[in-house]
């Protein structure tokens, strides 16, 4: 059985708002990059899958060469190799492509992971229009995986509650956040035997975008307005904030 | 009458005699100590040559100051005086006995004039009395046992060696007096005087001499062959631990080299930290044999006091007893639980107050070591700290501080290759943690003030501390390395640090990786800077207390100049628990972010701190500043805690940021 988890290098995720601006309207080079928080869950739960199964683990990226050492992480934490496709569009269905390629090098993918949504785009969208490429089932913020006899058990974790499938043949799933597929920290022998393990890397293409243009991109400019809550005691604050927020609509 | 050896004793020459294999037994049983020890791996250290039998470099004086003399031992004033008495009147006897072999041998006139009066009888009959009141104090504790010696549990044997020993002491009393019994009361020996006049008749004194005599004798040479395989041997074995003690206060890790496993053609990896005895040191296994599982080292740790699963006391323990055992490949990470090893906040309270120089911390720090290195395994908090250190070169995950936000609106030299002499390290905490970015502005308006020439770096940075206190050296060792590459491109020879643990970094580790500077702690500097008259500051009558932050004070030994520097602005308030006692915040060992059970450590040191009234907390760390900040709020809403650099740039004349 072979599992191929799609992992994108992305800037830094946890930016302080007060601290981050734009370049070229992108995150600005200066932030330091590295794997989304999701992809990590994916690599993790893919690693998970792995042992439990005995499969192989691909990870596959498309990005940059410069990419490679952020994505050794996830080799160390368990994959077996690396396949990088180089390219830099940000047009999903571009990257699905690309990633398509990336699959049908490896030739024997019986199932690809990815987290639920990169952590720059934010769209989540990739994993479900190369589901549909490749002709394979698709389904969105999976928790939990069982591999039984030629099917495939998975758990939906929605913010509602919790639906299973199962499905045969290959399936994209993107995975979300939950305890048990917090990312393992590598242990050192693991780093260093990344280093050996094999990175493939294929010249991306640059076709297929879709009819879509890029206007303009803005980040919301920080205010700070100070409320106080007038209130006798901390439980009547509670009260008090609980509902303000409501109003405002913050949750 | 001067004494006649073997008065009264026919064939008394067999004792003498019997000496000889007895001896020899003695020194069998220290063999096979060293049987045990030397299963330990050998310890290297490359700049370092003379490492006596791969135990390390071995310290006649701290033998002697740290293993004989012992100060540390009448912490504890009852059962340290009662040490006291039977150790020294013990070697009081001891030459006493050799003084008589003397004179037996070749007619040493001891037995004659002032010094038989004064000395062989009644400086003996005195140590006599000392050991055996020692005795009666050390069985009668064994009887009522304080909570530190028997939790998690008391060694046993101690009932018997010291019920032996007094034993011993007693009929050597007894055949003084029945001697001087059947003879003449003798100037001096006040104990067998009595005896002889009060308790021993004069028709069987003769007896009860020849008989006691045996006794006392063959007895003596039981005990003396029993040393080494009883709790006794620590007269041996914790002197010697001291002399291979490290000099340097507090915990020294060390840095680890990670070449081999870079390289192809090695052809065995070393194991990363430990995860069974035998990948402890000779030194860590001289460091369980001498443990006497007195307990003093759980009673002063800040996990172990608020109710965590750690107990320094029980991880040495559990080692002593394999080591005894001889079970050298279980993995002991299954007696001891991954959340005591993470409990430690590697203060070095423990090592601090162990009367036998055993470094405590270091072996819990080879488990959390070999926990994340080799089995990538710690808890879940810890594990995103270091994450984030990997990721973005800080462990504040999370943070809502941007890098330069500290500084906003603050004019601050950028440290110049050639032109600036000082550069001001910021570290992690004050850069990406709010509360603590006025610690990095009131220093940098300090140094203003006293126009110093400094500088700071363009980004932010941090030593990797936090990485290595947490048991990842590998990522301390790369971060250490870019900055220390990063300071020699830039000529950095000065280095003012705010932070302890940055300081103890740069002082501990860097030299070891090629980084030689001249470091010094904020609170030192500002000291130098009120000395030499460059801070002129206005003095108040507010009362502050100090905590010693345990990176600066039991690590490296600065206590006076934060002390000095509080002075110049108010008053100095003690906390009960100060300088080498000093309490843990709860924020080292990578503590700073760990979901605590039991009592909060930075609530009990505050409430502490808080008991004395005074107007203030000062701190001289940015990471004990934090916790008791935090801490501090289950007793006030009043912000209490304040960092040395804030109190004293609240007292610079016409202070005003630039």
């Amino acid at each position: 059985m072979h599992i191929a988890v799609l992992a994108k290098v992305v800037p830094d995720y946890e930016v302080p708002s007060m601290d981050f601006e734009l370049s070229n309207g992108r995150a600005h080079e200066r932030f330091s990059r590295m794997m989304g928080l999701y992809d990590e869950n994916a690599i993790e739960t893919g690693i998970q899958l792995k042992d439990k199964t005995g499969s192989s683990l691909t990870l596959i990226s498309y990005g940059l060469d410069s990419d490679v050492q952020f994505l050794r992480k996830g080799v160390a934490m368990g994959a077996d190799k690396l396949v990088l496709v180089k390219g830099t569009s940000d047009d999903a269905a571009v990257i699905a492509q690309n990633i398509k390629q990336a699959v049908e090098h490896l030739g024997d993918v019986d199932l690809i992971l990815a987290g639920q949504q990169s952590a720059d785009m934010d769209r989540g969208v990739v994993p479900g229009i190369l589901a549909q490429m490749l002709g394979a089932a698709f389904v969105p913020q999976v928790g939990y995986i069982e591999s039984a006899a030629d099917q495939w058990k998975v758990s939906q974790m929605t913010a509602t509650g919790r639906r299973e499938l199962e499905f045969n043949g290959l399936g994209v799933l993107s995975i979300t956040s939950i305890p048990e597929n917090v990312p393992r920290i590598p242990a050192v022998r693991a780093i260093f035997g990344a280093k050996k393990k094999p990175v493939v890397k294929l010249d991306g293409i640059d076709q297929g975008k879709m009819a879509l243009a890029e206007i303009s991109v803005e980040i919301p400019k920080i205010e700070s307005v100070c409320e106080f809550i007038d209130a006798e005691d901390p439980n009547e604050a509670v009260k008090t904030l609980l509902s303000r927020l409501t109003e405002e609509r913050y949750i | 009458m001067a004494r006649i050896p073997y008065w009264n004793i026919s064939y008394g020459v067999i004792i003498d005699l019997l000496a000889i294999p007895v001896f020899l037994i003695f020194v069998y049983g220290l063999y096979l100590q060293w049987q045990l020890i030397k299963k330990g791996q050998l310890r290297v250290i490359p700049s370092i040559t003379k490492v006596f039998q791969g135990i390390g470099t071995f310290r006649p004086g701290a033998f002697f100051m740290r293993g004989i003399l012992n100060p540390k031992i009448y912490r504890k004033p009852a059962s340290g005086v009662a040490h006291g008495c039977v150790f020294w009147g013990m070697a009081l006897l001891f030459v006493g006995t050799n003084l008589v072999i003397l004179n037996i041998l070749f007619g040493l006139p001891v037995f004659t004039g002032a010094f038989n009066r004064w000395f062989m009888s009644f400086t003996l009959d005195l140590a006599g009395l000392l050991v055996l009141g020692g005795i009666v104090f050390f069985l009668l504790r064994r009887q009522f046992m304080p909570d530190r010696l028997k939790i998690p549990e008391a060694r046993t044997g101690f009932v018997l060696v010291s019920s032996l020993l007094g034993v011993l002491i007693i009929t050597g009393f007894v055949i003084e007096g029945a001697r001087l019994c059947a003879n003449t009361p003798e100037a001096g020996a006040f104990v067998g005087n009595f005896l002889a006049a009060s308790v021993i008749s004069q028709t069987s004194a003769l007896q009860i001499h020849t008989m006691t005599w045996w006794v006392h004798g063959l007895l003596a040479l039981f005990f003396v062959a029993y040393i080494p395989f009883s709790p006794l041997v620590h007269i041996i074995l914790a002197p010697v631990n001291s002399g291979f003690a490290d000099p340097s206060p507090g915990v020294k890790m060390g840095v680890m080299d990670f070449s081999a496993f870079d390289d192809e053609d090695a052809e065995e990896l070393p194991a990363l930290g430990a995860d069974k005895l035998a990948d402890f040191t000779r030194k860590r296994f001289l460091d369980f044999a001498s443990c006497l599982w007195c307990g003093r080292c759980q009673e002063a740790c800040p996990a172990h006091n608020t109710q965590k699963p750690l107990s320094p006391k029980g991880v040495i323990v559990t080692l002593a007893q394999k080591l005894a055992a001889g079970e050298m490949e279980d993995s002991v990470m299954e007696t001891l639980s991954m959340e005591a090893i993470f409990n430690c906040t590697t203060c070095a309270a423990c090592m601090e107050v162990c009367p036998v120089s055993i470094n405590q911390p270091k072996t819990i720090m080879r488990f959390r070591q070999n926990l994340v290195m080799e089995q990538g395994q710690m808890p879940e908090l810890m594990g995103k700290a270091i994450t984030s250190l990997e990721q973005r070169s800080h462990p504040f995950f999370g943070t809502g501080s941007g890098a330069a936000e500290w500084r906003k609106d603050l004019e601050v030299p950028k440290f110049e290759a050639g032109k600036t002499e000082y550069l001001l390290w910021i570290g992690c905490s004050i850069t990406y943690e709010q509360r603590a970015w006025t610690i990095g502005r009131a220093m940098v308006n300090i140094l203003k003030s006293a126009h110093v020439s400094f500088g700071i770096l363009e980004d932010s940075r941090c030593t990797g501390d936090p990485a290595k206190q947490m048991g990842n050296e590998f990522l301390f060792a790369e971060i250490a390395q870019q900055n220390i590459d990063d300071f020699s491109a830039l000529g950095i020879q000065k280095i003012i640090t705010m932070c302890p643990h940055c300081y103890n970094s740069f002082t501990r580790h860097y030299p070891k990786m090629g980084g030689q500077y001249e470091v010094i702690p904020h609170a030192s500097f500002i000291r130098t800077l009120v000395d030499d008259k460059k801070l002129q500051l206005d003095r108040n009558a507010q009362t502050i207390t100090y905590h010693d932050p345990c990176y600066l004070g039991r690590r490296n030994g600065v206590y006076d100049d934060p002390r000095n520097v509080i002075a110049s602005v108010g008053n100095l308030v003690e906390m009960p628990r100060n300088k080498n006692e000093s309490f843990c915040c709860g924020g080292g060992g990578g503590n700073y972010w760990a979901e605590e059970t039991g009592t909060r450590i930075n609530q009990a040191r505050a409430g502490e701190a808080l008991g004395t009234d005074a107007d203030a907390i000062a701190v001289a760390c940015p990471f004990c500043l934090l916790m008791l900040t935090d801490g501090v709020k289950k007793y006030t809403e009043e912000i209490k805690a304040f960092d040395i650099a804030e109190i004293v740039e609240k007292c610079l004349p016409d202070m005003a940021e630039g």
